[in-house]
């Protein structure tokens, strides 16, 4: 099974002396993020998120089905991600790597569990028929801050996804077509983000959005789900090296303000796009044809 | 001299564009990129610059884009995977066959005086063989001469990852005059350091500390990917000596 | 006309992106690099390809499409220059034009062609973008005949869902069939007009400017595809080779 070729010893060495004077190998602050790049398709939904090298698109997709037997007022939202050798060729597709099972899990607890999207609002007919929402994450290509960027991608395509408008009448579903009734948006309830913490020196010190080359020279890794109102919604420190509990702490406290700085960063991004998708809109208002 | 015709891989070379040798006994050499079909049809199979030397009387298609093939004679930057009783395996590029390392191809090296490599470790070395039906092998001397030449065991320093075009320019005898390339000579004004060019891609630098080190590596990847000529790069060493 | 950007991936040896009627495409090429010792040829290099859809995680119809990609792929690919090694190319449909985004519960019984064209040439990009070594480079066209018996080329997505028969034909760089793939009903004079007009699309000829009559056209540019992928190549090299402007 092909991995990621490890750094040498002359690379680990330097990036280790690098970290210890404060220093990284792109010149940015140890809590600095990557530039960050959002932009989106023609259709709702489709967000293509640039962080650094690393480029994730995530496509909201949804469908009507029957709820589950066990939650049935519920909709359901499935997330999916499946690494390819697009983005590196250390990943075989059909086989789910470690990165990915990690991947998952994180993204399963700070935007599903966490009930970002209202599964509730999801429901249509009681007991009956529900939307089925899918968000599919293809990661186009790696260099490190993947549950970062997969977060911020998913997260930026359900706000910016618009689901067909419906209406029910005596238990009979109506759902519009765009053409009959604007797609309205999903309700989301908080917006969490992933800030990821590769840390090194015994847990001494910690770098924010690490590279590639970084995560594979670092000791272990912290990972904080949070939303812009400060509550954290996951907290995982899976395995490596020991930490310091107060210096988790104060990665806790970063990452809250690194959430809001990002969450301002998508904010932009879909009010630019708005006003790119307004620029019709503004002369569908003055149609004959109006809401009485 | 090269002629800026784009060919792509299925083109027949019209015979008109062949050089005419100014020795016409100098059989015509068909460099990389470039296929034979007898009788006298010749066909490219890279998508690249046509390039011709009338001189040597030589014509090959000038590809410079996706991975690393070792050719012998190629000077190139090695990591030490593991090694075996008589060799070291090491990683050319990631993700394909590791090519073999004498240990005793060193200078001076005898069964008790060989140097002791680990895994991870950075060797400068020369392929001796590559062909399609082998691995390749590596040597870290000249086996005529014996003396090392520059290559053997690299110790600190960091590894800067460039384009096949770049670490071709580097390796020219004329930097600046065929490879367009003064940002290292800019450097060197200032900066005290050692480089070593690998063709598959890696350049290795060590200099006094961390901040120059990057500096040089910082360096050679803007030029690289910016694509600067010779004065842009004199602007862009004067920053980054200034940001120092 | 098509849209296409030459390596913009990173971490892959080559790779393209190919937007052209809707459709948007990303391939990636690895290789040669190390093969499993079960997928080994000894000769040979073994070409392997994977593709995801937009949404989903595909089923037959994506590995149907895998399985046309490779075998086009073999033969353009000259393998022998690589025994026991493998080249591996990953297709990511990013938006189909029918992007409706919602799909009622039963899967739609849709047709795997459309998007075929815009897979090949995604891959020949691709394939174009690294140092991978070809026998030849490929053009797909993409052609319908509707209820009135004209030729459609590019056809929309309605377009094809009235057209009594589909047709996918890719021409080698020599003007050779290599791929054939159809769909509905139609007479073998009628698929000898397309393929006359197919062929015209992807290779051109010589001084055969006329345009018969009972060709509709929804692109007013007919230069041959064959010139998208030398364009692409020529503004990759043209980037690769800035530092070169200033050397006199």
């Amino acid at each position: 099974m092909p991995r990621e070729a490890e750094p040498s010893f002359n690379e680990r060495a330097f990036l280790l002396q690098a970290v210890q004077d404060n220093i990284r190998l792109d010149g940015r602050a140890l809590d600095t993020y990557r530039n960050l790049d959002i932009s989106f398709a023609d259709n709702f939904g489709i967000a293509d998120v640039r962080l650094g090298k690393t480029r994730v698109i995530t496509r909201i997709s949804a469908s009507i089905t029957a709820p589950r037997h066990d939650r049935k007022l519920d909709g359901i939202f499935t997330i999916t991600t499946e690494l390819s050798p697009l983005a590196s060729p250390a990943f075989e597709s059909g086989r789910q790597s470690d990165l990915e099972t990690h991947l998952s899990r994180i993204l399963e607890i700070s935007l599903r569990r966490s009930q970002a999207l209202s599964t509730e609002s999801l429901c249509l007919v009681a007991g009956q028929k529900v939307w089925s929402l899918r968000a599919d994450i293809h990661v186009l290509d790696y260099d490190g801050g993947l549950i970062d960027a997969c977060c911020l991608s998913t997260l930026t395509a359900l706000r910016h996804y618009r689901i067909p408008d419906t209406s029910v009448k005596g238990g009979e579903l109506t759902v519009y077509t765009p053409l009959e009734r604007d797609p309205v948006p999903l309700a989301i309830l908080h917006h969490p983000l992933c800030v990821t913490f590769n840390f090194f020196e015994l847990g001494e010190k910690w770098l924010v959005d690490a590279t590639l080359m970084e995560q594979q020279c670092s000791e272990g890794e912290v990972v904080v789900a949070a939303n812009p109102q400060g509550e954290v919604c996951l907290l995982q420190k899976g395995g490596g090296g020991e930490m310091d509990a107060l210096v988790l702490l104060r990665c806790v406290e970063v990452a809250l303000g690194k959430v809001r700085e990002l969450g301002k960063v998508v904010d932009g991004a879909l009010e630019r796009d708005a006003k790119r998708r307004d620029k019709g809109g503004k002369s569908r208002e003055l149609r004959a044809e109006n809401e009485r | 001299m090269a002629t800026q015709t784009i060919v792509l891989p299925g083109e027949a070379i019209s015979s008109d564009v062949l050089p005419i040798p100014s020795n016409p006994s100098l059989a015509l050499k068909l460099g990389p990129g470039l296929r034979h079909t007898p009788p006298s049809t010749i066909t490219s199979v890279l998508a690249g610059t046509l390039c011709i030397d009338q001189r040597k009387n030589a014509i090959w298609v000038e590809n410079n884009s996706g991975r690393y093939v070792p050719q012998p004679n190629d000077l190139i930057l090695a990591t030490v995977h593991h090694s075996s009783t008589d060799w070291y395996h090491c990683a050319i590029t990631p993700h394909t066959t590791l090519a073999q390392l004498p240990q005793l191809a060193f200078e001076g090296a005898t069964k008790k005086t060989r140097p002791q490599l680990n895994s991870g470790s950075l060797v400068y070395a020369r392929v001796l063989s590559a062909s399609k039906h082998s691995d390749p092998e590596l040597v870290c001397y000249n086996p005529s001469t014996g003396k090392s030449e520059g290559m053997g065991e690299l110790k600190g320093g960091m590894v800067f990852d460039v384009s096949l075009g770049m670490a071709r320019r580097l390796l020219l005898a004329r930097q600046r005059e065929e490879g367009g390339i003064a940002v290292l000579e800019e450097v060197a004004e200032k900066v005290a350091f050692e480089v070593a060019v690998g063709r598959n891609g890696k350049v290795w630098v060590k200099s006094g500390g961390v901040k120059e080190t990057l500096l040089v590596g910082r360096a050679l990847q803007e030029t690289d990917s910016e694509g600067l000529g010779v004065q842009e790069q004199g602007k862009l060493v004067k920053k980054l000596l200034r940001g120092m | 006309m098509a849209d296409t950007t030459l390596l913009p991936l990173h971490r892959a040896d080559g790779s393209a992106t190919y937007s052209k009627n809707g459709y948007s495409v990303v391939a990636a090429v690895n290789g040669p690099i190390e093969v499993q010792r079960r997928d080994e040829l000894p000769e040979e290099a073994a070409v392997d390809v994977v593709l995801r859809p937009a949404a989903g995680v595909g089923g037959l119809r994506e590995r149907h499409l895998e399985s046309v990609v490779q075998h086009t792929l073999r033969h353009v690919i000259l393998v022998s220059a690589h025994p026991r090694t493998l080249i591996q190319c990953t297709l990511q449909i990013v938006t189909g034009p029918e992007d409706d985004s919602v799909t009622c519960s039963l899967p739609q019984a849709a047709s795997d062609l459309p998007v075929l064209p815009a897979l090949l040439q995604a891959s020949i990009l691709a394939l174009l973008s690294t140092s991978i070594p070809l026998s030849m480079t490929l053009t797909a066209a993409f052609v319908a005949v509707n209820s009135k018996d004209t030729l459609v080329l590019d056809p929309s997505v309605q377009q094809i869902k009235r057209a009594s028969s589909i047709h996918l034909l890719a021409f080698s760089s020599r003007g050779d069939l290599l791929v054939v793939e159809s769909e509905g009903d139609f007479t073998i004079d009628k698929w000898e007009e397309v393929h006359q007009k197919a062929k015209l699309i992807c290779h051109g000829e010589e001084g055969d400017e006329s345009e018969s009559e009972d060709v509709s056209m929804k692109s007013d540019d007919i230069s041959k595809l064959e010139n998208v992928l030398k364009d692409a190549v020529e503004r990759q090299i043209a980037k690769e080779q800035r530092w070169n402007q200033t050397i006199g």
